[in-house]
């Protein structure tokens, strides 16, 4: 279980979230959906410890994650898959795999042998570079080099950003299969909010970086001014 | 056979790969430090020399010549560690000539303080390794048990930096933190660590390098020894590509051996020129090098 | 201040040619020199009043620079009258100094290159000059120089060429390695530059018979010389800094600047990258070889020994000293360079340093070395950016 309370994060005099507060439930996934500039990336970069608030406080399973260096949450169990991925070009999908599995301590060929059963088309490429992969390719190793050091929390900026439509279905299916057994906690940054909102259990909107609405999936997918409004979605 | 061994061309090989190797090797502590830090370090030469002085005078005393070479590299390593603390921490980020000007101010600063201290007289650190070439059927051929000790050390220290990087752990976090800093930060990758070892190992491998060319019998440790020596080095790691660690020892071998030619063939004044010339022709049909594997810069 | 500029704007150019001409009048029977100096402070005060005049500086720049250089020029020729020889002496090797920091300043500061081998093209234009004065005793003096500095540029362009497409890091290796490799070059043919003994001029630089009737009849020649030499090396700084002032300001020092900060956006705006950091690189090289022929001249003769890596690396150190890129910067480090052995030597004597120990003659190397690694972390736009801070911090309190 994650608690973000209070949350207050400026670049410079830009005020980028003001007095953000919400939950995610422990198994469960979290939509945190808006329009460009809302404040979404900033969000889980100051989650993951790339950007210190100015203040409020991000509680995750009993530990206080404002202040700590991002290395430090990652070894907490907090996986933050980054917009545009993070994909390492240089090394192979292999060594990208390693990186991941790193420091978590767990035992390499085993993760290995679970990524590449979930993701077929990364152990086919394995000694390939990742300069060489698709779009979506790219997402699969991102995701698969997160998901490798078995994280409790997993924070997902714009993972269907760049991707075909099918792709991005097949992506959504699999985060959600992820979560079936209810160990995972996952927040997942979208601007794509349809797909989001077809997986997600809550939601979260924001709006030039202040909370708008904060429900259960399907209120908000009832809401027809919140459509109109914050998510852009076609009548 | 013999004949041919102790033939001038043989000859001219042998020493100018011998020659090469130590070019080679101040050509990967370079290549190490761009890798890890972004940053041409012009004290290359410097602060390893700074180390070996350290090792011999400060410390070793009488203890031989091995504990000597031992505790030379392991101030090699704690000046590299200080240093990157220290100096470097406040230059990430700023403009790309602060590092460059901060490391040539460093130089001088190493270069003059050693004067100072230890005077410019040449040093002698005898080796238990004789320097006289071997002779076959009375002509000699150019290699002696120095020679060889100073080629298979620097093949030695090579093969085990290429080691650590491609098959440890440790290698792996040092590569990644250089290429991606903040992607390896969300990976859990100590990056600061990474950046500290970096300047580590660069610095150790410059003192192995200063160690063999100081107990040189006929070169001797002195504050300007690396001098020299710092230039065709960097001229090997620019012409093999300044990330590229096997194209920093392919060039500092191969220029060894085409400056040996020149120095014997033409004249000893001609060999710097020589050298100034395949960096403008190499950087001139690459400028990134010729075993770089780097990208184009994206706009 | 701010209440009074308009109308004081309208008297102050009258009222400072007034009080030109009194003095003028003043002193012209007074001094020995007395002529002499009525005309130079006629001349200041003209070329003052003319600039404090409203908008002249916008509207003439060129102009309003022509005019300060000659206020400034002037001034100091006025002063070289006055001051010892072993003072005027220090003044001209400034000078020249002034000028290869200047041409290192708009190397760096203009396109953002770093470049090492400035002691080196000025050891090409110091050997130039002498060995040209070997074979061709006749030629004027001020022809001999431009036959150095279009050498340094020649060198420059050879070097430069490369550089077009390097980042910073290989040029100040390249230009490392060319320093380096300047005392071998030097020995190669040693034949024409006399290797390591360097070459003397065949007739030392003596000045010309009318400015002899300035000074008393015991004035020794070498006074003479020294003071005439101060004064042509004055002139030819004074010259390099208004052309360097008026590149600075030309659209072709406006594109090297864009270089700098963004060379993606110069390239997208049109701006031929090879071509101006070749020019750049063959300006600096140009400056630093006028700077070394400068050197000879004052010398009598060239030492190749003095251009080491060492020397550059103070000019490099003077130059962040001083303030990357300003032209005041260029002339701070002049002054103190013309002025630090001196500085120096107290200062070790006088915190008992013995003179004759290996410290006393390293100290310069320690100086230097730790006033550029200090400069580029703590102020890294020198002694220049410093007086800008204190004026900005006084305007406003």
């Amino acid at each position: 279980m994650i608690e973000v309370k209070d949350l207050r994060v400026c670049y410079g005099a830009v005020q980028a979230l003001r007095d953000v507060s919400f939950r995610a439930e422990t198994g469960l996934i979290t939509a945190v959906l808006g329009s460009n500039g809302a404040g979404k990336t900033t969000l889980l970069r100051t989650i993951s410890g790339l950007k210190a608030p100015v203040s409020g406080a991000i509680t995750f399973d009993d530990h206080q994650l404002v202040g700590e260096k991002p290395e430090n949450i990652a070894r907490l169990g907090v996986g933050h898959v980054p917009e545009g991925r993070g994909v390492i070009s240089e090394f192979t999908v292999e060594e990208n795999l390693r990186l991941g599995a790193l420091v978590a301590k767990v035992d390499l060929a085993a993760g290995l042998a679970e990524q590449y059963a979930r993701f077929p088309v990364l152990g086919e490429r394995r000694k390939q570079h990742a300069a060489k992969l698709s779009g979506g390719e790219r997402q699969m190793l991102a995701m698969a080099r997160a998901l490798i050091a078995k994280p409790s929390l997993l924070l997902l900026d714009e993972p269907s950003l760049g991707l075909a439509p099918l792709v991005t279905a097949e992506l959504m299916h699999t985060i959600r299969d992820l979560c079936a057994a209810k160990t995972l906690t996952v927040i997942l940054v979208e601007q794509n909010a349809s797909s989001a909102l077809r997986i997600a259990d809550n939601a979260v909107i924001l709006h030039l970086g202040r909370v708008m609405a904060d429900d259960a999936a399907a209120t908000i997918v009832a809401d027809e001014n919140l459509h109109q409004y914050y998510l852009g979605m076609a009548e | 056979m013999d004949a041919f061994l102790t033939s001038r061309i043989v000859s001219d090989i042998l020493e100018g790969l011998t020659n090469g190797v130590i070019y080679g090797l101040i050509a990967l502590s370079l290549v190490l430090i761009w890798r890890s830090a972004g940053i041409l370090n012009f004290a290359q030469g410097a602060m390893p020399m700074f180390a070996t002085y350290l090792g011999v005078i400060v410390f070793a005393g009488d203890f031989g010549y091995w504990p000597l070479v031992a505790i030379s590299v392991a101030a090699g390593f704690v000046l590299g560690g200080t240093t990157e603390r220290v100096l470097v921490r406040h230059l990430y980020g700023k403009p790309e000539i602060n590092p460059i000007v901060v490391m040539v101010g460093f130089l001088i600063v190493l270069e003059a303080v050693a004067a100072a201290i230890w005077s410019t007289t040449p040093r002698g650190i005898p080796s238990p390794f004789s320097p006289i070439d071997w002779h076959l059927g009375g002509q000699p051929v150019a290699l002696s048990p120095f020679s060889v000790y100073e080629i298979v050390t620097a093949l030695v220290v090579m093969s085990l930096v290429a080691a650590l990087f491609r098959f440890t752990k440790l290698g792996l976090q040092l590569r990644a933190s250089a290429l991606a800093p903040e992607v390896s930060r969300l990976l859990g990758v100590r990056v600061n660590r990474m950046l500290t070892l970096g300047w580590v190992l660069s610095t150790g491998v410059g003192t192995i390098c200063t160690v063999l060319v100081a107990s040189n019998f006929f070169t001797g440790l002195t504050p300007q020894v690396m001098d020299g020596i710092f230039a065709f080095g960097f001229i090997a790691a620019a012409v093999g590509g300044l990330d590229s660690p096997v194209g920093a020892v392919v060039s500092g071998v191969t220029i060894g051996i085409i400056l040996q030619f020149v120095g014997d063939y033409v004249n000893s004044n001609a060999i710097i020129l020589t050298a100034l010339i395949i960096l403008i022709v190499s950087l001139m049909l690459r400028p990134n090098g010729i075993f770089t594997k780097s990208a184009a810069r994206r706009v | 201040m701010s209440r009074l500029v308009f109308p004081r704007r309208q008297f102050l150019p009258a009222g400072l040619l007034v009080a030109g001409l009194v003095v003028a009048f003043v002193v012209t029977p007074r001094l020995r020199d007395g002529v002499a100096i009525a005309v130079a402070v006629v001349i200041a005060a003209a070329s003052v009043a003319v600039l404090v005049m409203p908008n002249v500086r916008q509207a003439h720049p060129v102009i309003a620079r022509a005019l300060l250089t000659l206020v400034a020029l002037d001034a100091t020729l006025l002063l070289t009258f006055f001051l010892s020889a072993t003072t005027d002496f220090n003044l001209a090797v400034g000078a020249a100094m002034s000028i290869v920091l200047l041409g290192l300043s708009f190397l760096t500061g203009a396109s953002g290159q770093i470049s090492l081998g400035n002691s080196a093209f000025m050891g090409v234009g110091a050997l130039v000059v002498a060995m040209w004065a070997d074979h061709h005793a006749t030629t004027p003096i001020v022809v001999t120089i431009l036959i150095a500095v279009a050498c340094g540029a020649a060198v420059g362009l050879l070097l430069g060429l490369p550089a077009t497409r390097l980042r910073g890091p290989y040029l100040a290796g390249m230009t490392l390695a060319f320093v380096v490799a300047f005392p071998a070059l030097d020995n190669l043919f040693s034949s024409w530059t006399g290797g390591d003994a360097g070459l003397e001029l065949p007739t030392p630089v003596t000045s010309p018979h009318w400015l002899a009737g300035y000074f008393s009849a015991n004035t020794s020649s070498f006074t003479l010389g020294t003071i005439w030499m101060t004064d042509m090396t004055v002139i030819i700084t004074a010259v390099a800094f208004f052309l360097m002032a008026n590149l600075f300001a030309s659209r072709a020092g406006r594109a090297m600047r864009l270089i700098r900060d963004n060379d993606v956006a110069a390239e997208l705006v049109g701006v031929s990258l090879p071509r101006a950091r070749v020019l750049a690189f063959i300006v600096s090289a140009a400056y630093a070889a006028l700077g070394g022929a400068l050197w000879t001249l004052i010398n009598n003769s060239v030492s190749p020994p003095t251009y080491t890596l060492a020397l550059s690396i103070t000019i490099l150190s003077l130059m962040v000293i001083g303030g990357i890129g300003t032209i005041p910067g260029a002339i701070f480090g002049g002054v103190i360079y013309a002025y630090s052995t001196n500085v120096i030597t107290w200062f070790t004597s006088h915190v008992g340093i013995g003179s004759q120990s290996n410290l006393a003659s390293q100290m310069p190397g320690i100086v230097f070395g730790a006033l550029l690694i200090l400069t580029m972390l703590f102020a890294p736009r020198g002694l220049t950016g410093a007086l800008h801070r204190l004026r900005e911090w006084r305007r406003d309190r």
